[in-house]
C-alpha cells in the first residue's frame, strides 16, 4: 500500500511532565481527507505539530517518502522512507515545504496584504534574498492570484488582511498553503473561531482544493458532524491516545462516549506555546 | 395558581441570609499596608533630608527669581530678527548664500565659513543645529539598533549565548547618560556638534535596543509558526512574519526618541557640544538674560513644534 507518513510509537512530553501524546501509530495514505476528534488537551494539535515537527517529539517515528522531499517522480527510489525525527534540517525544510498547515487563529500577516500572504506560501522555495525584500517572480503571483481565485477571494488580493472577514481569512489561508504544491495539509481547528455557516464554507472549500490537487488532508475538529460530514476516515483522541480509528458509519454513540466522556480524564498541562521561536 | 419554581435552592439576592458569614470574605491585609505606608514616609523623610529640602531659602530666593525673570523682560527678540547679527560677509548676497549653487574661489570658501562657524553662533542657527544633531544621531541610532534588536530579542536571536551577551552590555552601556558619552567624547575628538551628535547615536542605540528587542518578544507567535510551517528560513521568517508586526512600534519608539533628543541636544549643548544650548548657556553666563530668555522662547516652540509633528506623523504611517 502506498503511504504518506507513517507514525510508530510517537510520543511527546512537555519537560518532565505527563505524555501527552502516549505511542500513537498510525497510517496515513496519499489523497486522504482525514478528520480527528477529541477533547481540548486530549494531543490533537500536538500530534498534527508533530507531523512537521513545530512540536518535537519525544520518540517514536515519524516516516515520509523521500519521493517528495526530492520532488522526484513515482519509480525514483521508490518505497524509500524518511524518518523525521531523524531527518537533517534541510530535509525537514523539504518536507516542510510541502505540508500545507492552517490554524485555527488563521495566522496571516494582518498588515500584508492578501497576495503577499498568500506568496508567503512559497518561501520554502522562493530565492532567498529576493524573497526578504518581496519580490516574487511573475510565474508565482500569478500562480497566487489563481490560487486566491480558487478559494473565491481573487477580488480582495490587494486588500490588507485584516481588513477580511475571519471566512475569507481562512480561506486565504487554504490559499497559502496551496501555494507549497502539498502533498499534505495539516490544519489545527480551522473552524473553531467561526460560526457555522462559514465553517461549513471553509470545509468546502478545502475539501474540495484536496480532491482537485490530491492532497492528504488532516483536520482536527470538534464538532461531531462536521467530523461525520467530512471525514473519509475518522480518528479519536482521548488522553494522548487513539481510541477510534475508522469510517464515519463506524462511529458509533459509544465510541464517542469513549472519545468525549471516558472517565479518568485529566486535564493536560496548557503548555503548549510560549514566545515562538524562530 | 402560580406553582412555585420547582428548583426554589436557587439563590437570589433576596434570598440572602441576615447575616454575611456564610459569604466569601476578601482576603484581609491590614498590616502589609500599614507596613507600606511607614516604609514610604521613611523613604520620603529620608529623601527630602538628603537634598536639604528648605522652604525658607526657597522664600529667601525668590526676590532674586523675580529679579532675574524682570531683568529677561521684554525678551531680545532682535537676536533672531536683527539682520546684523548674522553678519553675512558684504561680498555675498543674501541668495547667493541660500540658494545651494556652488561658488568659485574665494566667493565659495566665504561662503562655507560662513554656514560653519558663522551661522551656527546666531539663536536660528544654532536651533538649526540641534534639530540637525536630533535627526542625525536618531537615524545613527535606528540604523544600528535594528538589526541587534533581533539579536537581543528572545525569539529571534539566532543563539541563546549571542542573546545573554547582547542583552547584558546593552544594558550595561544603557547606563552611561548621553550627557557622561558627550563629555567622553569631546575630550576625544573636540568641541562641536559632531561630539554631541555621536554622544546622543551612543545613548538612543542603547535605549532602541532595548525598545525594539522587547517589541520583538511580544508578537504574535501564530504567525511565526505559520511561516516557518511552510519550509521558510530564518531570515524570511524574520522579514514576513516579525518585521510587519513590529514596524508600527518601530516607527513609533523612533519618533519618540527624536523628540527626546531635541531636548537631548540642547543640554548637550551646555557642556560644549554646540547647538542652541550652547547660546543660552553663555547668554546666561555673561547675564544678558533678554537674549536668554529669547533662546528659551525659541527651544519651547521648536519642542512643542516637534511634539505635533511627529505625532502627526505617527498617525499617518499607522
Amino acid at each position: 500500500m502506498d503511504l504518506m507518513i507513517d507514525v510508530q510509537g510517537l510520543r511527546k512530553a512537555y519537560g518532565d511532565g505527563d505524555l501527552i501524546l502516549k505511542d500513537v501509530s498510525v497510517t496515513f495514505a496519499p489523497g486522504e481527507f482525514v478528520t480527528i476528534l477529541g477533547l481540548s488537551g486530549a494531543g490533537k494539535s500536538t500530534f498534527l505539530r508533530c507531523l512537521n515537527r513545530l512540536i518535537e517529539p519525544s520518540g517514536g517515528s515519524i516516516s515520509v517518502p523521500r519521493a517528495i522531499l526530492e520532488d522526484a517522480s513515482r519509480g525514483a527510489g521508490a518505497g524509500e522512507m524518511v524518518d523525521l525525527a531523524k531527518a537533517s534540517a534541510r530535509e525537514l525544510r523539504l518536507w516542510r515545504r510541502r505540508v500545507g498547515m492552517i490554524f485555527q487563529q488563521f495566522n496571516l500577516v494582518k498588515r500584508m496584504s492578501v497576495l503577499d500572504n498568500v506568496l508567503s506560501g512559497t518561501l520554502g522555495e522562493a530565492n532567498l534574498f529576493a524573497s526578504i525584500f518581496r519580490s516574487f517572480p511573475k510565474a508565482e503571483r500569478e500562480r497566487a492570484l489563481r490560487n486566491l481565485d480558487r478559494v473565491g477571494l481573487l477580488d480582495q488580493a490587494y486588500q490588507r488582511a485584516d481588513t477580511l472577514s475571519g471566512g475569507q481569512q481562512q480561506r486565504v489561508a487554504i490559499a497559502r498553503a496551496l501555494m507549497q504544491r502539498p502533498k499534505v495539509i495539516l490544519a489545527d481547528e480551522p473552524v473553531a473561531s467561526l460560526d457555522p455557516k462559514l465553517s461549513v464554507q471553509v470545509l468546502d472549500t478545502l475539501k474540495r482544493v484536496a480532491e482537485e490537487d490530491g492532497i492528504t488532508v488532516l483536520v482536527s475538529l470538534h464538532v461531531l458532524d462536521l467530523a461525520k460530514t467530512y471525514g473519509d476516515r475518522i480518528i479519536g483522541f482521548q488522553g494522548g491516545r487513539i481510541v477510534f480509528d475508522g469510517k464515519p458509519e463506524a462511529l458509533s454513540d459509544n465510541e464517542v462516549e469513549r472519545i468525549y466522556f471516558r472517565e479518568g480524564y485529566e486535564h493536560a498541562p496548557a503548555t503548549q506555546r510560549t514566545t515562538a521561536h524562530v | 395558581m402560580l406553582q412555585q419554581p420547582s428548583e426554589p435552592r436557587l439563590t437570589s439576592e433576596a434570598t440572602l441570609p441576615p447575616s454575611e458569614s456564610r459569604l466569601p470574605q476578601p482576603p484581609r491585609q491590614g498590616w502589609k499596608g500599614w507596613m507600606v505606608g511607614v516604609l514610604l514616609a521613611f523613604i520620603l523623610g529620608w529623601s527630602f533630608g538628603g537634598v536639604q529640602f528648605d522652604f525658607k531659602e526657597l522664600i529667601n530666593g525668590a526676590p532674586q527669581m523675580l529679579d532675574m525673570f524682570q531683568r529677561s523682560i521684554p525678551p531680545d527678540i532682535s537676536t533672531l530678527t536683527d539682520p546684523e547679527r548674522y553678519s553675512v560677509p558684504e561680498e555675498l548676497a543674501v541668495k547667493d548664500l541660500l540658494l545651494p549653487v556652488p561658488l568659485e574661489g574665494d566667493l565659495g570658501e566665504l561662503k562655507e565659513r560662513w554656514w560653519r562657524n558663522t551661522f551656527p553662533n546666531t539663536v536660528l542657527g544654532a536651533t538649526i543645529q540641534t534639530i540637525q544633531m536630533a535627526v542625525a544621531g536618531t537615524f545613527i541610532a535606528t540604523i544600528i539598533a535594528f538589526p541587534i534588536g533581533f539579536l537581543a530579542a528572545r525569539n529571534t536571536s539566532p543563539s541563546p549565548i549571542l542573546y545573554h551577551i547582547i542583552k547584558l552590555s546593552v544594558n550595561f552601556l544603557r547606563t552611561i547618560p548621553d550627557f557622561a558619552a558627550g563629555l567622553i567624547l569631546i575630550a576625544a575628538i573636540g568641541l562641536g556638534p559632531f561630539a554631541g551628535t555621536l554622544a546622543l547615536a551612543f545613548h538612543t542605540t542603547t535605549v532602541l535596543v532595548k525598545l525594539f528587542s522587547e517589541a520583538i518578544e511580544n508578537i504574535d507567535p501564530g504567525v511565526v509558526e505559520a511561516v516557518t510551517a511552510t519550509g521558510a528560513r530564518y531570515p524570511q521568517v524574520v522579514s514576513f512574519a516579525v518585521v510587519p508586526q513590529v514596524i508600527p512600534d518601530f516607527i513609533s519608539f523612533v519618533l519618540y526618541r527624536f523628540e527626546t533628543n531635541i531636548r537631548a541636544a540642547t543640554v548637550l549643548g551646555l557642556i560644549g557640544a554646540g547647538g542652541i544650548g550652547l547660546i543660552m548657556n553663555s547668554d546666561f553666563r555673561m547675564f544678558q538674560y533678554p537674549q536668554a530668555a529669547m533662546s528659551v522662547i525659541v527651544l519651547i516652540v521648536l519642542v512643542m513644534l516637534v511634539d505635533y509633528l511627529s505625532a502627526r506623523l505617527r498617525r499617518l504611517v499607522i
